[in-house]
């Protein structure tokens, strides 16, 4: 409340309720303004809190891996795939190489799905409605790629401790490269649409600055810190799988429009982590050895060895982390996913302050979050 | 198993352990190869514990000096700082069991120390080990610039569980400490703002903790039983 | 021109003038609104099949009449009238009764009235005034005041924020609007709808129709200046941020359900219909063929009006599906601090064009 001679203004506290058209999930953002301008934005989540954590200490490490999907349900391979490292890496196995490959493929091309995903719905927000349905034509053809592989189209449950559940079907390298060479050529068309927009720029550059300092204390990762102009990404800084054998860059926000760490960064940096994550698949579809069995290191049954680790892979939102307990028993004592989208969401109240409903929107859209993850 | 197929299968086991992979993989027979992987695998564990039983011949030495070498320089910076508070040295330096009572110098320390410069908190994670005694919070830690990680592990009774809370050091911690309260009812004291995160703020009871009971309904609806053992 | 027609036409008009009068303003005003009706039916078609296929869709398909949608989705704005019509009219126990009622008709009279003066061909124009651009400019601004009456009436915080931005983006570009409008005045030196039009007839620079918008670079711009501030005034994209839906719901309208909604649809087509008119007959020659000459006896006018209007409404659309929307602040911005003074360069630009060549 202040007093401005003998009127008083008081702050108003707008409900952005569980229910809204951005289509992030269930989240509930308590917005406290003054007129326009938001001095504080209060999360409230909670509301898609399936209890991951207890159900994983009643079942098996196998029956825990589908539920792994649905937690980040836009990434479910990376999901997968960080669960499936921390497990190899505390029960010593070592997978065969077509398999490492088979894995790395997928993981990418979820990677482009994801991201493809995250920058329609950020058109949408801020009011772009027909890249939102280009992106999502693009995303199709990579779901069928899925579909065609594993059978399903969102939820896999494809990569098991020690392989894969299903081997690459006879005409993977041909649909794959027909895909790639189909979709590369479409980045910059959507750059022209909406990246250099001066409209879209306008609204997303030097808004919801982020400081490299305060990404990295509040534990952000992925796109987010490295649109803060910060190099980490765990497939070179640590890597796992086969990553290592791959060339490629890693994009980093330069301030290009607007200051470094604003919203048009991090879109910028998703953008060119597509591109990079094509050249990733290239490589691998030359580089995949031509025969191995995908179930070949799949123990009979998963009893690891008492201790613990903690494992982070790279997932499209930034480092996912599993900390597993094993007591030797075939059912995890202890399984705690580190989700980053929680990391990224915390964030979201210190560098909206000071700025306009629009803009917390905009913000919300660049983090990109998703409640599945958040809540588990 | 016959006589023949022992044989066979301890052979194609001695290739693998090897490195040749290809004559497991070649077997016809699905369930005499299931064998052979099932036998590859209890081979491979038993190597390891030999090995793990032979190395603490190696450190049951009484040399202090060749002890303290095998620690990470982590580990010996934190003992020689604060030699009170440590309880315990868990796999080589890389596990630290810290008392709680001054966890918050000790956070500021790794954190702004030129030599620790641990500024990321990889993940922060509550634990109850079923034992009477002990809740635990196991802290992950990494630095950006050394590239080092070390792990510190703070334990706290079960009826007044109370640990300082490290939430104006590393900011996530906020609602990771949230997150901890809501499941084990932690209290993280000084914490700027302690309530439950994920369940519902007039929830009852800690529910990740391993004696949780559920409530039978919360506001009138029924709360489902989470499915007990594995079947 | 039509009504005086009429009045003409009734032999014993002098002898019962009030009640002539009113028969004749209704028998006028009902093509009108069944205009509006059909048009709106035919805009939110056009609407859905050209914005599906600027997203790489198809849009509504149907295999036949009663078919899913009709062939092609025809029978698709059908459907959604009957729906509008046939839902339950709910209006929140908290809201201002007496206001919310009366707000969407308010909002609809302010889009129906202007249309009296729009010149749809030499001999369809309602009301042939000599003050008709004068008479749009005033009157359109009646809008305004159902959009407040709605958003205040709804009792929603997210209701009131949408009025609030909605009332002064409008009042805010009216002026670039107008003044645009004053640059043509000064060239054709009457307000009269027919009149601003007639003077347009003819050739300029040898072979360009003698449009108001090729006859000098200013008013090149001028057409340009308008007809974003007229985008602006019917609340679309870029310029729709009070209802943005995807941070607050329906803007103004979010409590508003059935056919008080359909009347706020209704006029928002209607106002965009009225802006295209005004642009057409300002600054695009209106009734006239673009080819001196040919087609352009009276009957061809209609026809002129008609598709030069549509474009214009295409265009509008077009926007609509490619641009992200702008930010209050900046849509404020961009009408305070650029429209408004190349608005003033224009008239100047105008005035001296006029007096020092033409």
């Amino acid at each position: 409340m202040k007093e401005i001679g003998s009127i008083r203004a008081e702050e108003m506290v707008l409900n952005i309720g569980p229910q809204h058209p951005s289509t992030h999930g269930v989240l509930r953002l308590k917005v406290k303004t003054d007129g326009e301008i938001v001095s504080e934005v209060i999360p409230i989540i909670g509301y898609l809190h399936r209890c991951f954590e207890k159900h994983a200490e009643n079942i098996t490490y196998e029956q825990v891996i589908p539920f792994t999907d649905r937690c980040d349900y836009i990434a479910s391979m990376n999901n997968n795939f960080g669960f499936v490292v921390a497990m190899e890496e505390l029960m010593d196995i070592k997978v065969p190489e077509r398999v490492e490959y088979i894995r790395v493929i997928m993981a990418e091309l979820n990677r482009i799905a994801s991201h493809l995903l995250a920058l329609g719905v950020y058109g949408l927000d801020i009011g772009a409605f027909t890249p939102f349905l280009h992106m999502f034509r693009d995303r199709e053809r990579i779901l069928d790629i899925f579909e065609l592989t594993c059978g399903a189209r969102l939820l896999y449950n494809y990569m098991w401790v020690g392989g894969v559940s299903h081997d690459l079907p006879r005409n993977f390298e041909t649909i794959c490269i027909d895909f790639l060479d189909y979709f590369e050529p479409n980045i910059p068309e959507f750059n022209q649409l909406l990246t250099t927009n001066k409209i879209f720029i306008e609204r997303t550059a030097d808004v919801g600055v982020m400081p490299a300092e305060v990404a990295i204390s509040y534990g952000v990762s992925g796109p987010n810190l490295r649109g803060s102009g910060v190099k980490w990404d765990v497939r070179k800084d640590e890597p796992y799988s086969v990553y290592d054998k791959f060339d490629f860059e890693i994009p980093v926000g330069t301030g290009d429009h607007g200051t470094l760490g604003d919203c048009w960064d991090r879109y910028w940096v998703r953008m060119l982590e597509m591109q990079e994550s094509c050249n990733i698949i290239r490589q691998a579809l030359k580089a995949i050895p031509d025969n191995g069995d995908v179930h070949a290191m799949v123990p009979k049954k998963i009893r690891p060895p008492k201790g613990s680790i903690y494992r982070r892979t790279e997932s499209p939102r930034g480092d996912l982390g599993y900390y597993i307990i094993s007591d030797g028993s075939p059912t995890p004592f202890r399984l705690k996913m580190r989700s980053p989208a929680l990391t990224s969401l915390s964030v979201l109240d210190e560098i909206s302050a000071g700025w306009m409903i629009s803009d917390v929107i905009a913000i919300l859209g660049s983090l990109d979050i998703v409640l599945g993850e958040i809540d588990r | 198993m016959t006589a023949d197929q022992e044989k066979f299968i301890a052979d194609v086991v001695e290739k693998a352990l090897a490195g040749d992979m290809d004559a497991i993989n070649s077997i016809e027979d699905r369930s005499v190869r299931a064998k052979a992987k099932a036998s590859l695998v209890k081979a491979k564990r038993a190597a390891k514990a030999q090995q793990k039983s032979d190395a603490p011949a190696e450190s049951d030495s009484p040399n202090q000096q060749e002890t303290a070498e095998t620690q990470s320089p982590l580990s010996i910076l934190l003992n020689s700082t604060y030699p009170d508070e440590i309880i315990e040295v868990l796999d080589e330096g890389k596990t630290i069991q810290l008392h709680p009572k001054q966890w918050n110098e000790i956070a500021t320390f790794l954190r702004d120390h030129p030599e620790a410069l641990l500024d990321q908190m990889e993940c922060l994670t509550g634990v109850d080990l079923g034992t009477e005694d002990a809740l635990q919070v196991r802290y992950n830690l990494h630095s950006m610039k050394h590239r080092h990680k070390i792990e510190i592990r703070i334990n706290t009774n079960r009826d007044k569980p109370e640990i300082p809370s490290v939430e104006t050091i590393w900011r996530m911690t906020d609602w990771f400490e949230r997150e901890a309260y809501d499941m084990y009812g932690i209290v993280f004291t000084n914490h700027r703002d302690l309530r439950r995160l994920l369940c519902p703020e007039d929830w009852e009871g800690w529910p990740l903790r391993k004696d949780y009971e559920e409530p039978e309904t919360y506001h009138g609806i029924m709360v489902p039983k989470v499915k007990e053992g594995w079947e | 021109m039509t009504v005086d027609y009429l009045i003409d036409l009734i032999p014993f008009a002098t002898d019962f003038p009030g009640l002539v009068f009113i028969a004749v303003i209704i028998a006028c005003a009902v093509p009108i609104f069944m205009f509006i009706a059909v048009y709106a039916l035919v805009a939110i078609y056009a609407e859905l099949k050209v914005s599906s296929f600027m997203q790489d869709k198809v849009g509504p398909m149907g295999q036949g009449v009663g078919l899913h949608a009709g062939k092609w989705g025809l029978l698709q704005p059908v459907a959604d009238a009957l729906k509008l019509i046939l839902k339950e009219d709910i209006i929140p126990s908290t809201a201002d009764r007496k206001l919310f009622i009366m707000a969407p008709f308010i909002v609809f009279i302010g889009a129906f009235i202007t249309m009296a003066a729009l010149p749809f061909s030499p001999t369809i124009i309602v009301a042939d005034m000599n003050i008709g651009i004068f008479y749009i400019l005033a009157v359109s601004s009646l809008g305004i005041i159902g959009l407040i009456l709605a958003g205040w009436s709804s009792n929603n915080k997210w209701s009131l924020y949408g009025a609030m931005r909605s009332a002064a983006q409008i009042v805010s570009y009216e002026i670039p609007a107008a003044m645009s409008i004053i640059g043509v005045i000064m060239l054709t030196s009457t307000l009269s709808m027919q009149g601003i039009i007639e003077h347009q007839s003819g050739f300029v620079w040898g072979i360009l129709p003698n449009w108001i918008i090729f006859q000098n670079p200013f008013t090149f711009l001028s057409f340009f200046i308008f007809f974003m501030s007229g985008v602006a005034e019917c609340n679309r994209t870029p310029f729709d941020i009070p209802e943005a839906e995807s941070e607050l719901v329906a803007g103004a309208f979010t409590e508003y359900s059935g056919m008080r909604y359909a009347f706020f649809f209704l006029s928002e087509y209607a106002n965009m219909f009225v802006v295209s008119g005004v642009a057409v007959t300002a600054f695009l020659g209106g009734w006239q063929s673009p080819i001196p000459g040919l087609m352009d006896s009276s009957g061809w006018g209609l026809f002129w009006f008609m598709s030069k209007s549509l474009f214009l409404i295409f265009v509008m659309m077009w926007f609509r599906w490619t641009w992200p929307r702008l930010r209050v602040d900046q849509l404020m911005s961009v009408c305070w601090k650029g429209f408004i003074p190349i608005a003033f360069f224009n008239i100047f630009g105008i005035g001296l064009w006029k007096l020092i060549i033409g």
